[in-house]
């Protein structure tokens, strides 16, 4: 016990159980299943030859075929006293059920009925609890989700019905579907545009119908991660300060910022990249006279126009409807 | 690790000196060292939630006492799933993008592994989602709500008590629904919007009633108790316009009026189509936009 770190026995508690059900284990693919490196894996290994059956006989050790380890396979012997694993802690079941819950949010019909019963089950082994920890993400309709996974599974080219945000519009672009995944609570496809030929990324909540065309998808090369937003370092992308009334600052919990600064008279100043300026003219027009200083002022330029075009607009209509 | 096995092995309490000539490592230690080590060596079992048990075997003389790991207590039940499901766990560890809470996902799994399950991650890997946890406070409540513990924050300006009763995410956001003591109410909290590192404090969390939770659940979602008509210019605005139906009352060449719900404070909302949306009722709703407007008309 002298030679074990807390940490450890956890590990190897579960460890011994785990090289039993799988005989000839690979090294990698076992130190990747239990997060560690293969060098602490076998460090485990070693420890766990210095375990077993109160006595400490010979016989009584586990035994590690230390040949095969070499050869990067683990074989272990004599531990049939400690099969099965030991219980989940509450922090381990929770954090397993709230995930399920994610995926389940993002499911189509048959994965989604899966989930839920694998969490049901989940959640009667370990007993009450699990409901205090919850989540929904905005993916969008079930029918949707699994029209695009079954393309996805097929490599077929669609034809999305999109609702776009930045440019209030709909559009319906030809894209190859590649993954479907989540940032922020909402979820996303991500695709190659044909007609931009490029990655795009497209919400789920705004793509309103999924149409077969037939056509097999390309090989685009690898594709980009979905943890980057429209904070990507575009180089065309660039830098502005706004500051902001209190009523304002809510942004900074929705966009991604690179500085938030409480002035000492109040507010809060915000310093961000815009990349879309259609999308900056519209988040301008939604703060209004939460906005105090735009940084450079050519940046609000768009929305000035915008807003004097919208109120002359208004202006006409109630006089001649 | 040994005693764990010692402990797990035997049917009967394990009396200490026993357990100091079987465990390999406590044999060759002197009295004192061997009180310590197994001392600290029980206390850290326990806190892994290692149930080591202490009794005596024996009712008539109850005074030796041993100690003893049950079976049942430790192994985790066999569940029982099917292929579908396992391959849905295949995922689940993935899913944190946040180190420990991954970490301990990971635990778990790999402890449904270690009991002979196999979950194959390739096939569910389109739908995997990614949850965050971002939020400086948010560790502490996450114990909170676990451990069942009331939680001392401060929040718009005020020291609170809370008793935690749900941790929920909604679209991205993580909000706390609790009892705040210091209020005396059931409320909500945005979790970013905590204004002091939480502490967990003395005392327990009485189960709330399952109707009160319901409301504050339902109280996340955006209000839109209003109706409006809006005038939309054809073909813009969809998100707006797709729940909505038809107004039946006249609008301009190429706008088409609706009928929308928003919520009570929908000014900036509305602004954000420019001119693409017109309000045409209610009045109140129509200045509101108009006034929001020319705030920004003027800035130049």
């Amino acid at each position: 016990m002298a030679m074990t770190s807390t940490s450890q026995v956890p590990r190897l508690l579960a460890l011994v159980p785990y090289l039993q059900a799988h005989p000839d284990a690979d090294l990698a693919a076992t130190a990747s299943v239990f997060n560690v490196s293969q060098r602490q894996l076998v460090a485990d290994l070693k420890v766990l030859w210095f375990c077993g059956l109160p006595g400490g006989a010979p016989g009584d050790l586990i035994e590690v075929d230390m040949d095969a380890l070499d050869a990067g396979t683990i074989r272990l012997t004599n531990a049939e006293f400690l099969a099965r694993p030991q219980r989940f802690t509450p922090e381990e079941a929770l954090s397993l059920i709230v995930a399920l819950r994610a995926i389940e949010e993002m499911a189509d019909a048959d994965l989604g009925s899966a989930v839920r019963s694998a969490r049901a089950k989940l959640e009667a082994a370990v007993g009450g609890g699990a409901d205090r920890v919850d989540i929904a993400v905005a993916a969008g309709q079930e029918g949707i989700r699994g029209e695009l996974a079954d393309a996805i599974a097929a490599g077929q080219a669609v034809r999305l019905t999109y609702h776009g945000a930045s440019r209030g519009v709909e559009t319906d672009p030809v894209v190859d579907p590649v993954a479907l995944g989540t940032r922020d609570g909402y979820g996303y496809l991500t695709a190659w545009a044909h007609e931009r030929r490029a990655w795009r990324t497209y919400r789920l909540d705004r793509i309103v119908a999924v149409t077969p065309t037939g056509a097999a998808v390309g090989d685009h090369g690898p594709v980009p991660a979905l943890a980057s937003g429209w904070l990507d370092d575009r180089p065309d992308a660039a830098e502005v300060t706004l500051d902001l009334r209190p009523e304002g600052r809510w942004i900074t919990e929705y966009h991604p910022m690179l500085s938030v600064t409480d002035l000492p008279e109040g507010g809060t100043r915000v310093r961000m990249l815009v990349a879309d300026p259609g999308w900056f003219r519209r988040l301008l027009l939604r703060l209004g006279p939460a906005v105090t200083r735009v940084d450079p002022p050519e940046a609000a330029a768009s929305a000035i126009d915008a807003a004097r075009e919208a109120v002359a607009q208004a202006g006409a209509f109630t006089e001649a409807p | 690790m040994n005693l764990t096995i010692c402990l797990l092995m035997a049917r009967r309490f394990v009396e200490r000196e026993q357990i100091r000539e079987l465990v390999e490592g406590y044999r060759g230690l002197g009295d004192a060292a061997f009180e310590r080590t197994f001392e600290r060596d029980k206390d850290d079992l326990r806190a892994l939630g290692v149930p080591v048990e202490m009794g005596s075997n024996s009712s008539l003389f109850p005074d030796e006492v041993g100690y003893r790991i049950r079976r049942s207590d430790f192994e985790l039940p066999a569940i029982d799933f099917t292929a579908a499901e396992t391959a849905a766990l295949g995922v689940a560890s993935s899913v944190w993008d946040d180190a420990r809470l991954g970490g301990e996902a990971a635990k778990a799994l790999a402890k449904l592994r270690a009991s002979g399950l196999d979950p194959d991650a390739s096939r569910v890997a389109a739908f995997t989602p990614t949850v965050g946890a971002r939020e400086p406070a948010f560790e502490v409540l996450w114990e909170a709500v676990l451990a069942a513990r009331p939680v001392a924050f401060a929040y718009r300006g005020l020291d609170r008590v809370v008793e935690p009763w749900r941790l929920v995410n909604r679209t991205g956001a993580w909000y706390l629904i609790g009892l705040d003591r210091t209020r005396g109410e059931g409320r909500s909290f945005k979790v970013s919007r905590i204004e002091s590192d939480p502490v967990l404090v003395d005392g327990s969390v009485t189960e709330p009633d399952p109707a009160v939770v319901e409301r504050h659940l339902a109280s996340l979602h955006a209000r839109r108790d209003n109706e409006a008509v809006v005038a939309v210019r054809d073909g813009a605005a969809p998100d707006l316009t797709r729940f909505a139906e038809p107004a039946g009352v006249p609008a301009p060449p190429g706008f088409s009026a609706w009928r929308v719900r928003v919520s009570a404070d929908a000014a900036g909302d509305l602004a954000w189509h420019g001119a693409d949306v017109v309000v045409l009722e209610p009045a109140a709703l129509a200045d509101a936009v108009r006034t929001h407007l020319e705030a920004v008309a003027a800035w130049r």
